[in-house]
């Protein structure tokens, strides 16, 4: 500020190189090549803050994780890929259904845990949750026709999610990288293109 | 001013469209083409990225595209936003419309592969006995499949079959099949299926598109002008003659309403985007089928087995890898007697996962066995023919327009007990070439996706003779309004088994010199 208040004449159009005098151009250290900023990622700084699912079905969630896909073949489990707090934001993201499916899922859980053990899911051991879950699995021989049972439907979905959340989370490439294997997942992204603005309204729905 | 009168106005660039620029401009015809959509690059549009760098994980935006189940986070910019253009269906009866609206439609993203039409499918009626014929035979066909061949660079294998009509194929090294495939190879065989290969479009540069093969020979004749993102509204017609002489459209940001003037109207936006546009335009319908016989292709239908000698995951050199590729086998023969009419082809491929829902497990115990027939399974898959109905037709529901205002498409498709026999057919011959290899059948069904879902949507302005039983002549032309052309699949009188683009591109091409013969002797 001092330095642009002892120049001389400030002429009417001011450019940055006008409003820096010499003496200080000399000091600053040499300019940087042009490029894009080193920007860091997301997942790699901050932690989800959880707000959908209540605290007995989160907990229920965070068990269920882990039994379905612990650490295994030198990968992060899906608790070390955060997918508990992921999937409580995917499904807090989703249509009603999806939703309904999960709270009714994690509620059968947690019931089922206290008519057998008298304690929430959470906190059985590894053999009680077994008794629990085994019964829920059914063959999914095509993935795009899920059970029709409820509870059989629920485990077919989470399990899918659980697994390709964990998969495709940042720990589970970084766990490659460092066992010195390919990565797997990274595709090309398409960008939007020159999108229309402002966005349409929510599409009006089938009265017929 | 009145702006300039085109020889040839063009709706739609994709594959079809593209063909027809393409072959007039190159005769000396005029043309001017509209696209829906901006232009892309997909050069720089697109960018490696990990699944945990997109907001979703990689997993979609829940409910962003209900419809399109190829979608992934990866991919969900390319399709048709269902919330600017929806179209509707009945809750209980879904149907899938995959669309993309750049220019170049999809041409951009199809995976190429590219299979002739037989008389099995042009002359269904009389081969089969059963359902109608087109108004043309592969012979028709032929010299303008083996031109498209050359432009899309088309390879395959040889195999003398008229049902699996051979083209103008490139040189293309096959090597020595795996093992396994071998197997399945001499089991077909014995049971007297053909055993081929997948034939497929190689384009140039990684890229089979209108935008690199056909646009830029059309655009260096100078006959050519391209305006993207004009989204036709509807079709004018002269109250004198009865012709159309233009459209109206829409610029897609400001919605501004503009039109064009032309001799000759050529349709190319899909063939339920083309009927869509006519209905709308509330032209060439005299027949009543306009919308009607709209079908596609029977996609689902898995059967995954286990090569022991294969498993624990270092497979034996030459046991594993490759595909074989069944064409049409059943109904071949007038009088076969299976409880489904027309056929599918199947693919056989070899080296594949299996998938956690084929066990009842989960945890270790689970990867263990994923681990293990990990590179070792045989998946069996099909491309099932449905049966033209007309019965299953798109209208237009009044009650839903799209974000320019435009009434949108009413899907009401829906399967017959011909589709169900047919996928369990499939299902039963695909174990039973498997288990006779001595394979171990890891998962099966016969389900398969709602109609729309193969991308192969045809119909809904089929060609025929008669003009009460059409809307389309032989030549893609309107039997009402005689410069009207449609040159997408919205001809197609019946879908076949085999991907269907390289049959539009052949009919886009017989039907564009059609229109440039009829232009210079003045019939149009
Ligand atoms: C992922 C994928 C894989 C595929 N794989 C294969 C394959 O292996 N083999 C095969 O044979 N086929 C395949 N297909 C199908 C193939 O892409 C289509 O059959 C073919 O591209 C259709 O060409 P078209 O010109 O009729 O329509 P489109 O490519 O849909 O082009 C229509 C154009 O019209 C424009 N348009 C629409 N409405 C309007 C309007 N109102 N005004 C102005 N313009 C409009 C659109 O923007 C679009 O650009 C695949 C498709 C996809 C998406």
């Amino acid at each position: 500020m001092q330095a642009i208040a002892a120049a001389p004449a400030v002429p009417a159009i001011v450019t940055p190189a006008l409003l820096t005098p010499q003496s200080v151009q000399a000091q600053s250290p040499p300019p940087r090549p042009p490029g894009p900023l080193a920007t860091g990622k997301r997942d790699a700084v901050a932690d989800p803050v959880s707000h959908f699912f209540t605290a007995p079905r989160f907990a229920a969630l965070h068990k269920l994780c882990h039994l379905l896909m612990p650490p295994m073949n030198g990968n992060p489990g899906a608790l070390e890929a955060a997918v508990p707090q992921f999937l409580d934001f995917l499904v807090g993201q989703s249509p009603t259904d999806r939703q309904q499916l999960y709270k009714s899922g994690l509620d059968l859980l947690n019931s089922r845990s206290a008519t057998q053990f008298g304690k929430p899911f959470a906190s059985l051991d590894a053999t009680q949750a077994d008794t629990i879950i085994r019964p829920l699995f059914v063959l999914v021989p095509w993935q795009f026709d899920l059970p029709k049972e409820p509870g059989a439907r629920f485990m077919a979905a989470a399990h899918d999610d659980i697994r390709v959340a964990t998969r495709n989370s940042r720990e589970w490439t970084q766990a490659a990288i460092a066992a010195g294997r390919r990565p797997v997942g990274a595709q090309l992204y398409f960008f939007p293109v020159d999108p229309v603005y402002p966005p349409a309204p929510p599409a009006p729905v089938y009265k017929g | 001013m009145a702006k300039q009168e085109f020889d040839v106005l063009i709706i739609g660039s994709g594959h079809s469209g593209g063909m027809a620029a393409n072959v007039l401009t190159q005769k000396g015809i005029s043309c001017l083409m509209l696209d829906a959509g901006p232009e892309v690059n997909l050069a720089t549009n697109r960018a490696t990225r990990n699944p945990w760098e997109l907001p979703y994980r990689g997993m979609n935006k829940p409910g962003r595209l209900p419809h399109v189940v190829q979608a992934n986070e990866f991919n969900a910019n390319q399709w048709v936003d269902e919330k600017e253009v929806p179209y509707t269906h009945h809750p209980a009866t879904p149907y899938n419309w995959v669309r993309v609206r750049l220019l170049g439609g999809r041409s951009l993203f199809w995976g190429r592969q590219s299979f002739r039409m037989s008389d099995w499918e042009f002359k269904a009626g009389e081969k089969e006995g059963v359902g109608d014929n087109w108004p043309i035979s592969h012979a028709d066909l032929d010299p303008f499949y083996s031109r498209v061949e050359a432009i899309f660079r088309v390879s395959g294998r040889k195999e003398g079959k008229p049902h699996f009509p051979d083209g103008n194929f490139l040189d293309a090294d096959y090597g020595p099949d795996s093992a396994t495939v071998q197997k399945v190879t001499q089991i077909a065989q014995s049971r007297g299926y053909l055993v081929s290969k997948i034939r497929a479009s190689n384009g140039r540069n990684g890229q089979a598109s209108s935008v690199n093969l056909l646009l830029p020979d059309a655009l260096a004749t100078g006959k050519l002008q391209i305006v993207p993102n004009a989204i036709v509204r509807e079709l004018t017609v002269d109250k004198n003659t009865g012709l159309v002489n233009g459209a109206n459209f829409l610029d897609r940001h400001s919605k501004q309403e503009l039109h064009v003037k032309a001799r000759v109207v050529i349709l190319a936006a899909g063939s339920l985007e083309s009927t869509r546009l006519l209905l709308n335009s509330g032209l060439a319908n005299s027949s009543g089928m306009l919308g009607h016989y709209v079908i596609d292709q029977l996609y689902g239908v898995q059967v995954v087995a286990s090569v022991p000698e294969a498993r624990g995951g270092t497979p034996p050199e030459g046991l594993m890898g490759g595909t074989a590729l069944l064409p049409r086998f059943r109904n071949l023969q007038k009088g076969e007697k299976n409880n489904f009419s027309k056929g599918y082809g199947m693919m056989i491929a070899s080296g594949g996962a299996a998938q956690p829902g084929f066990f009842q497990d989960y945890g270790e115990s689970l990867q263990k066995k994923l681990d293990l027939h990990a590179g070792a399974c045989m998946t069996a898959s099909i491309y099932g023919e449905r049966l033209p109905r007309y019965e299953n037709h798109v209208r237009i529901n009044k009650d839903v327009k799209d974000a320019w205002g435009i009434p949108v498409l009413h899907a009401d498709v829906k399967d017959s007990a011909n589709e169900h026999n047919m996928a369990k057919d499939a299902a039963d011959t695909a174990e039973d070439i498997l288990k006779t290899a001595g394979w171990d059948i890891l998962s099966k069904t016969d389900k398969f996706h709602p109609p729309g879902y193969s991308i192969h949507e045809v119909g809904g302005a089929r060609m025929g003779d008669d003009p009460k039983k059409s809307v389309l002549n032989k030549w893609n032309q309107s039997h009402d309004v005689k410069n009207l052309f449609q040159v997408d699949g919205g001809c197609f009188v019946t879908c076949g088994w085999q991907n269907t683009t390289l049959t539009m591109l052949a009919l886009a091409m017989r039907a564009s010199e059609y229109l440039a013969e009829q232009m210079k002797t003045k019939a149009i």
